[in-house]
């Protein structure tokens, strides 16, 4: 079976490039919206990541009842959440951003992309019902 | 001779520089701290789960190997956050002379440098 084309293989370009540059919709490129992303996450970060290294401090020696209860409680819960979901939405846009520069192979590229996915959505999954569990079980 | 590619330029094409270093060292204690939510998610489960699998996860974490994930997490964290602050100062416009470039980089690593000492001071001590 021939091969259609050699640009998507000896190129990295994702998919909505290939398919817009053959319709000549112009850039395929959502680059600004990930760019935002990273820089809000970013900022909100900035208390969300004090906020949870502070506790994590204050937790360090505790038991797991002390730590059950600090997670239980609605402040504490909410804000544990959010520090994980800016954080991985964080981490997706910064690992692909490096998959971006150093994997140069279509297929290796789409694979790893799909990897730090599928990795960012069960960690964010399980995390939130952990949390949601102490939460709603208080 | 080959077209230089983007990665990997450090040490044919240029020489050292402080901002080039700290550039790459932002990307690799972000990849750290993304790793590092791994170990985040299974202390959220653990505590949810409690009994047995706190026990182990708490010994894990409080065992020398353990430890030193932690303070490498740490180091990290501190790094990640200050030099963010510095890129978001970029992002506003702020700082782009080379002088203050430097300057913000070595100011970077003093604050790494003291919140993590303060950080592990407090873990000890307290």
């Amino acid at each position: 079976m021939a091969k259609a084309s050699s640009l998507s293989n000896s190129t990295a370009l994702r998919d909505e490039t290939v398919l817009r540059r053959v319709r000549q919709l112009g850039s395929a490129r959502d680059g600004l919206g990930e760019w935002r992303l990273q820089r809000l996450t970013a900022v909100a970060l900035i208390p969300l990541g004090l906020y949870f290294a502070a506790s994590i401090l204050w937790l360090a020696k505790s038991d797991q009842t002390t730590a059950a209860a600090w997670l239980s409680s609605p402040v504490t819960a909410l804000l544990v959440i959010l520090f994980l979901l800016a954080g991985l939405a964080h981490a997706l846009v910064g690992l692909r951003s490096v998959l971006l520069d150093y994997v140069h192979t279509r297929a290796r590229l789409i694979a790893a992309q799909l990897l730090i996915r599928a990795a960012a959505i069960i960690l964010g999954g399980a995390g939130v019902l952990a949390v949601l569990k102490l939460f709603l079980g208080r | 001779m080959e077209r230089p590619l983007s990665p990997f330029m450090i040490p044919v094409w240029y020489r050292f520089q402080i901002t080039s270093a700290l550039s790459i060292l932002h990307r690799l204690a972000g990849i750290a701290l993304a790793l590092g939510s791994i170990l985040l998610v299974w202390w959220l489960v653990s505590v949810a789960a409690g009994g047995e699998l706190f026990r182990a996860t708490h010994a894990f974490i409080a065992s020398p190997v353990g430890m030193l994930l932690l303070f490498g997490w740490s180091i990290a964290f501190f790094y990640h956050l200050c030099n963010g602050l510095r890129h978001l100062a970029w992002d506003a416009g702020y700082g782009f002379e080379i002088h203050n470039a430097y300057r913000s980089g070595y100011a970077v690593l003093a604050a790494t440098a003291l919140l993590t000492v303060l950080t592990w001071l407090y873990v000890l001590l307290a």
